[in-house]
């Protein structure tokens, strides 16, 4: 409960100061609440995936809701497009995570491919930090 | 144009998210973190390959660079896209006294690939003056908001807003006429149209100009003699070493209006009219005639502002074609400050003819309401009493004017002045 109070802080704080950098440690947070909430109970279920979903999702919002300055005016054609573009993040999101499910449901060997599968994320995603990272 | 790239906070952190879930998972054996954490590696998996720089072109373009103050001009962004823009940040700057009446500044939007956009701004010029807009400051980003490239857009147009000039009935009549052709009536004789002497005829003159009756009763034959139409210098001293203002409205601001307007009155006439602005900064244009020199002058007022000087400046600095001989000297001055009082005084010691408009600074002040500083209050306005007593005590015709009086009203008592100094 702590640990999602925190999470609600860190999110309120970073929408009203405008502070992108809370988001990701509201979403750690909350992922940690769910995690020591659900010991005992180590499986990807769905309730995992629909929460790994939810969470972009709030990311999502809440940094779009961050980068829209009261001053700005924006036209709707790129609301619309942003829309879209998050409704196809969340999609594409919930189709990763049903994937991932239906291989973790399939063999005991596949434990082994989630980890190579997790080790070769885990590269790919410090690959690209470094790559795209500010110069 | 040069482009800074970033990452956007965004990115750092969804890598954050999705290295520590996965790590987290593989650790501690909990493959509920790799659901969690799947979705922003899979977001930066999209999101990375789209986040390429986006190549635009942005351009200013001004209805007309010159306006009235108080007008409004259309401003258009002329946007130009090469490749697809995901999202772009737009901001055109705009100087003090301008703001936008019609149209979104600042404003996002999204271009496809060879787009072309024209967004349409209308700005109200709410002050004279010469008025940079620009730079627009852009701020593009890719699709998912990962990386952000900005840019300054270094187009600066220059927007001149005259001020507003109140027409005047009457101007002073300078003592002294030039040699060309103008609307004033000369006190010398030669050839115009009002009656001025009669002489005997000589050879060579116009017997259109013989006067048959006074010929007839002195038996020989007399001409008319005329005072003909000339031109006059005149030069407008504004000072510019202190004003009093209050709000959006100073004695500065007064005295460029008045000088405009006196300005235009004069140029109408065909009189030639110079300028000098005598403050922390000097400015002079030597006298000229004509619609383009109307215009210089309105862009040398455009420029004029208070700048804090304690270098004493008298009339020597000016260079001596800038006040001719026999020229009518128009000041608009509130009276603040020594050395403009000095450099009047000496104008008038050097024989030049001379008319004080004080620009009255007392509406932009408010009597304080202690006892001190409420006589130290009174006392000011009984030395700017004095100030002008000195003036009239050198022949110089002084008048006050206050804001939200007409300007012809001074006009018409220096004129009162004038008129009486010289009967």
């Amino acid at each position: 409960m702590a640990a999602v109070g925190l999470a609600l802080a860190l999110l309120l704080a970073g929408l009203v100061l405008r502070r992108g950098g809370t988001i990701p440690w509201a979403v750690a947070c909350c992922a940690a609440a769910s995690v020591v909430g659900r010991a005992g109970h180590a499986t990807a279920d769905a309730h995992a995936a629909a929460l790994g979903v939810l969470l972009l999702l709030a990311a999502e919002l809440a940094w779009w809701s961050i980068d829209l300055s009261p001053r700005l005016h924006v036209e709707r054609a790129l609301v619309r497009m942003k829309a879209v573009g998050i409704a196809g993040l969340v999609a594409g999101a919930l189709a990763l995570d049903g994937f991932l499910l239906a291989l973790t449901g399939i063999t005991p060997g596949s434990r082994v491919t989630l980890a190579a599968l997790g080790m070769a994320a885990a590269v790919a995603v410090l690959a690209l930090v470094l790559r795209g990272g500010p110069r | 144009m040069t482009t800074f790239r970033s990452a956007s906070p965004k990115l750092t952190g969804y890598a954050l998210l999705g290295a520590l879930a996965l790590l987290a998972s593989l650790a501690l054996g909990r493959p509920e973190l790799l659901a969690i954490g799947a979705p922003f590696v899979l977001a930066l998996a999209v999101g990375a390959p789209l986040a390429t720089e986006p190549r635009f072109a942005v351009q200013v373009e001004v209805e007309a660079d010159r306006a009235l103050e108080g007008d409004e001009i259309g401003v258009r962004l002329v946007l130009e896209a090469e490749t697809a823009v995901a999202r772009l940040d737009l901001s055109l700057g705009l100087p003090e006294n301008v703001e936008v009446c019609e149209g979104s500044n600042p404003v996002s939007l999204a271009l496809a690939a060879g787009e072309r956009r024209q967004l349409e701004l209308r700005l109200a010029l709410q002050r004279f003056g010469a008025h940079r807009l620009g730079p627009v400051v852009t701020r593009a980003a890719d699709p998912l908001g990962l990386r952000r490239w900005e840019s300054v857009v270094d187009v600066r147009p220059l927007v001149r807003a005259h001020p507003r000039e109140e027409l005047l009935r009457r101007v002073l009549r300078p003592r002294e006429t030039q040699v060309y052709a103008g609307n004033e009536v000369s006190r010398h004789k030669g050839v115009g149209i009002e009656f001025a002497d009669l002489r005997p005829f000589v050879f060579g003159d116009p017997v259109r100009r013989i006067n048959w009756r006074a010929s007839a009763r002195r038996a020989e034959l007399y001409v008319n003699q005329s005072h003909p139409e000339r031109n006059t210098d005149v030069i407008l001293f504004v000072d510019s070493f202190a004003e009093a203002r209050l709000g959006d409205e100073g004695t500065l601001d007064l005295a460029v209006r008045a000088t405009a307007a006196l300005a235009r009155a004069y140029l109408t006439r065909r009189d030639r009219v110079g300028l000098v602005g005598f403050g922390g900064i000097l400015r002079w244009l030597t006298p000229g005639s004509g619609l383009t020199h109307l215009y210089r002058i309105v862009d040398a007022l455009l420029d004029t502002e208070i700048v804090l000087s304690y270098y004493w400046k008298n009339i020597d600095v000016l260079p001596r074609r800038t006040l001719p001989p026999n020229a009518l000297v128009i000041a608009l001055s509130p009276l603040l400050d020594a050395r403009s009082v000095g450099a009047l005084l000496d104008l008038r010691a050097r024989g030049f003819d001379l008319a004080v408009i004080d620009v009255s600074p007392v509406p932009f002040t408010t009597r304080p309401s202690g006892d001190v500083e409420g006589v130290a209050y009174d006392v000011w306005r009984l030395h700017r009493e004095m100030l002008r007593q000195r003036l009239r005590q050198a022949a110089v015709a002084v008048a006050e004017w206050r804001s939200g009086d007409p300007l012809q009203a001074p006009l018409e008592e220096v004129r009162a002045f004038r008129r009486r100094a010289y009967v």
